[in-house]
C-alpha cells in the first residue's frame, strides 16, 4: 500500500478526536535540530469543517482487537486497514513541519496485539524523532489503557502532551457501549501520569539543574456527546472532578457522530453540534471564570438549553446579585456579566484606574453591550431599558425568542414599545431609576 | 503643513524629533514614496539622521515604556492610512501622562493605537501558521507571503529559532521585501519575483500527502465553510498548498 493511501485511511480514522491543540509547552530549539515549540500554540490551517489543523493526527495503525460499539475501528467492522511503520512517521512529520504545515505530531493508535505491544511502537516513533532526528516539535502522544506504567513513564519524558481519551461518560455507558474497557484501566494512567508531572514540578521547585520535562503540556481527555443518555450536570460534574483531580489541561467534548448503527447507539441524524458548544461555554466558565459546575446546572435542571448560552442564564436565575458597579465591582464579580469576558475585565480593571468609566466607553473597550447593559450600572445610571425583569431579559437575550412563542401560545412577541404597557415594569423601572 | 521622510521608520523617529525642536504641529507625516505633491501645501522634507532617531526612540522607552515603543512600531508597521497621525498624537500624550498611558483605553489616541495593535499582532500569529515553505532544488526552502502589514521583520525571528539547520527565504511579494537565512546569518533585503523557482524532486510528493490529509481529516457531517473563512480569511488563501 503506498502511503498516500495509508495516510488517508490512518487520519481518516483519528478525525474524531477533538483535541489538536499545540500549547502548554516551550520546548526550546537547544540542540541546533529542528523545531521550537511556542507555547500559545499556533493554528496552521482550518479543515473544511471549520476545526484547526495544528498537527498531524494520524492513527499508527486502524487495526484494532477491541470491539466498542461507537467505534469506527472496531475488529468487526468492514473498512480497510492500514499501519504505519515509526519510519514513515518519522518522515512525514519532519516534512510536514519543515515546510510549516504543522505544529508537530498527534499520535493515536487501535489496539494491535495487546496494549504494550502498540505502546512500544508509538514509543519507538517518538524516541525516533526526539533522538535521532533532534526534533523539537510539539508531540502529543495517546496513552493506550491497560499499558504497563513504565512504558508510559518513558514515553513522558519524550513527549509534550499525552491523553487518555475517556470518551463514554459514565460507567454504565461504557457497559452499554465497551463492554472491554473498564473504567479503572482509564483512570489509572490518568492518577499515573498527573503524579509524575507533579513530581517533576517538585524537583524543579528544589534543585537548581535543570528540571527534566516530564509532559511539560499537560494531560487532556475526550467525552463524547450524545451517544449515551447522559445527561450536560453529570458531564460538567465529571469535567470538574477531573480538572480538580487530576490537573487537566483541558476537557474536549465531541458531538457524537453517527458513523456505524447498532442496537445500542441511538439513532442521530445530525450530530448535536449545539449541545456540544454549550458545553464547551461552560467548560470555560470553570476554568477560567471561576464557576462550580453546581452554580450552572442542578439536578432539576440537568441540561443547558439551546437558546440561551450557560452564563446567560445563570445571570438571570440570579438577578438578585445585578446590578453591579461598572466603576468599584471586584474582577471575579466582573467577568460574571453576561457580555464581559477576561479580556474586557481586565482592560476595564486598568482603564478605571485613570477615570470613571460611562457607558460610551463600554462599548469601546469591547463589552458586548447587548448582553451586559442588564446587569450592570455606569456611574450609578442602568441602561438595560427593560428593567430587571428575569422574564422580559431572558426573552432579550435568547438567541430564537420565536421558540418561546411556539412552546407557550399566550407569549406575544416583544416589541421594544410593547412593555410599556405593563405597569408592573414600570413600576420597575421607576423604582430603578429613582 | 507636512512632513516628508524616506519611509523608514529611523526617518519617521526623525520626523517627530524635528517636530519637537522646531515646536512645530505637522498635519501629516509622510513617506516619500507615492506622494502626490499639491502646489498649495508647504511640505518639509526631513532627512534621516539616525542618532536623532534613536534619541526620540530612547526617551520613549525610559519617559513613556518599551511595550510604548513597541506599540509605536507596530502602528508604524501597519502602514495604514493616518497612522503616521495616530502615532504622533499617542507619543506626545505620552510625554504627558507617562508610563501608564495604556491604562487611557477611555482616551481615543490610546484606544485607537491599542486597535491598530492588535491588529498588526493578529496578523503576525496568523501568519505564523499560514507561511508555507516550499522546497527548492538547491535545498533551500522558499514562502511567498502577502501580508496586510508589513510584518516580514517581526515573523522572521520565529523562523530562524523553529529552522535552525535549514536554508530558507521569507519573501514579501507585495512590498519587494526578503528575509533570507542561511543557518547562521538573517538578512533583510529587497527581493523582485521576477525569478523561476524551481521545485525540489520530492517537493510535489509532500505536497499531495498534505493535500490528501487536509482532506481526510474534516468530518463530513459537520462542514462548515463559513466558520473555516473566519478562521482563515480568503485573502490568505493564494499561497495554501491546500486550498
Amino acid at each position: 500500500m503506498d502511503l498516500q493511501k495509508k495516510l488517508e485511511i490512518l487520519s481518516g480514522a483519528a478525525k474524531y478526536d477533538a483535541s489538536c491543540s499545540s500549547s502548554g509547552s516551550s520546548r526550546k530549539n537547544v540542540n541546533g535540530g529542528l523545531g521550537n515549540n511556542q507555547s500559545s500554540g499556533i493554528c496552521h490551517s482550518w479543515s473544511d469543517d471549520g476545526r484547526c489543523i495544528s498537527l498531524l493526527k494520524i492513527l499508527l495503525t486502524n487495526i484494532c482487537t477491541y470491539n466498542c460499539v461507537y467505534c469506527v475501528n472496531r475488529a468487526t467492522n468492514d473498512i480497510p486497514r492500514a499501519s504505519f511503520t515509526p519510519e514513515e512517521i518519522v518522515d512525514l512529520t519532519i516534512n510536514f513541519y519543515r515546510r510549516n504545515y504543522i505544529e508537530g505530531l498527534f499520535l493515536s493508535s487501535a489496539i494491535i496485539r495487546n496494549p504494550d505491544y502498540t505502546m512500544e511502537l508509538m514509543l519507538k516513533t517518538v524516541r525516533k524523532l526526539r533522538i535521532e532526528h533532534k526534533f523539537n516539535g510539539y508531540i502529543h502522544l495517546k496513552a493506550i489503557p491497560g499499558t504497563d506504567s513504565a512504558l508510559i513513564a518513558e514515553a513522558g519524558q519524550y513527549v509534550d502532551r499525552m491523553s487518555v481519551n475517556i470518551e463514554l461518560p459514565s460507567n454504565d455507558s461504557l457497559k452499554l457501549l465497551a463492554p472491554q474497557k473498564k473504567k479503572e484501566s482509564i483512570i489509572k494512567p490518568m492518577g499515573f501520569i498527573n503524579s509524575k508531572i507533579l513530581e517533576s514540578n517538585e524537583v524543579g521547585r528544589f534543585y537548581k539543574k535543570p528540571k527534566k520535562l516530564f509532559v511539560p503540556g499537560g494531560q487532556s481527555t475526550q467525552l463524547i456527546v450524545g451517544a449515551t443518555p447522559d445527561h450536560d450536570f453529570n458531564i460538567l460534574k465529571l469535567t470538574q472532578g477531573l480538572y480538580r483531580r487530576f490537573q487537566l489541561k483541558r476537557v474536549y467534548y465531541s458531538a457524537y457522530v453517527p458513523v456505524l448503527s447498532h442496537p445500542n447507539l441511538p439513532a442521530v441524524a445530525r450530530p448535536p453540534l449545539q449541545r456540544e458548544h454549550r458545553l464547551y461555554q461552560a467548560d470555560w466558565l470553570l476554568r477560567f471564570y471561576g464557576f462550580k459546575a453546581e452554580e450552572l446546572l442542578d439536578d432539576n435542571h440537568v441540561n443547558f438549553s439551546s437558546d440561551i448560552d450557560p452564563k446567560s442564564d445563570w445571570a438571570i436565575r440570579n438577578i438578585h446579585l445585578f446590578p453591579i458597579e461598572i466603576n468599584t465591582a471586584d474582577y471575579e464579580l466582573l467577568i460574571r456579566v453576561p457580555g464581559i469576558g477576561v479580556l474586557s475585565a481586565r482592560r476595564i480593571i486598568n482603564a478605571r484606574k485613570m477615570c470613571s468609566l460611562g457607558y460610551e466607553h463600554l462599548k469601546k473597550i469591547g463589552v458586548v453591550l447587548k448582553r451586559a447593559r442588564h446587569f450592570i450600572t455606569c456611574r450609578g445610571k442602568y441602561y438595560g431599558e427593560i428593567g430587571m425583569n428575569e422574564l422580559l431579559i431572558r426573552n432579550f437575550l435568547t438567541d430564537k425568542p420565536v421558540n418561546l412563542q411556539e412552546q407557550n401560545s399566550d407569549w406575544q412577541q416583544l416589541s421594544i414599545f410593547s412593555h410599556i404597557a405593563d405597569s408592573n415594569i414600570l413600576e420597575n423601572n421607576s423604582l430603578l431609576l429613582s | 503643513m507636512k512632513y516628508i521622510y524616506d519611509g523608514s521608520f529611523e526617518g519617521y523617529l526623525t520626523a517627530i524629533y524635528e517636530a519637537y525642536y522646531r515646536r512645530e504641529t505637522p498635519e501629516r507625516i509622510l513617506p516619500d514614496t507615492n506622494l502626490q505633491e499639491s502646489l498649495f501645501e508647504e511640505n518639509i522634507r526631513i532627512e534621516t539622521n539616525s542618532s536623532k532617531a534613536s534619541r526620540v526612540a530612547n526617551s520613549i522607552n525610559e519617559k513613556i515604556s518599551p511595550t510604548s515603543l513597541e506599540n509605536v512600531y507596530y502602528t508604524f508597521l501597519s502602514e495604514l492610512d493616518e497612522s503616521d497621525v495616530w502615532i504622533f498624537q499617542y507619543i506626545k500624550l505620552g510625554f504627558k501622562v507617562g508610563k501608564n498611558i495604556d491604562s487611557y483605553l477611555s482616551d481615543d489616541r490610546v484606544l485607537k493605537i491599542m486597535k491598530i495593535n492588535r491588529k498588526v499582532t493578529r496578523e503576525i500569529h496568523r501568519m505564523l501558521g499560514l507561511i508555507r515553505f516550499r522546497q527548492l532544488e538547491g535545498n533551500i526552502f522558499y514562502a511567498p507571503i502577502e501580508p496586510d502589514f508589513n510584518i516580514i521583520t517581526l515573523i522572521a525571528p520565529h523562523f530562524q529559532k523553529r529552522f535552525a539547520d535549514q536554508n530558507w527565504v521569507i519573501h514579501d511579494i507585495k512590498r519587494n521585501l526578503a528575509v533570507l537565512f542561511d543557518c547562521i546569518n538573517m538578512v533583510l533585503a529587497p527581493l523582485t519575483p521576477d525569478f523561476a523557482i524551481e521545485l525540489s524532486k520530492k517537493e510535489t510528493d509532500y505536497q499531495h500527502l498534505w493535500i490528501q490529509y487536509f482532506k481526510s481529516i474534516a468530518i463530513k457531517n459537520r462542514i462548515n465553510p463559513k466558520l473555516q473563512k473566519q478562521f482563515m480569511p480568503h485573502r490568505y488563501w493564494k499561497y495554501l498548498i491546500e486550498k
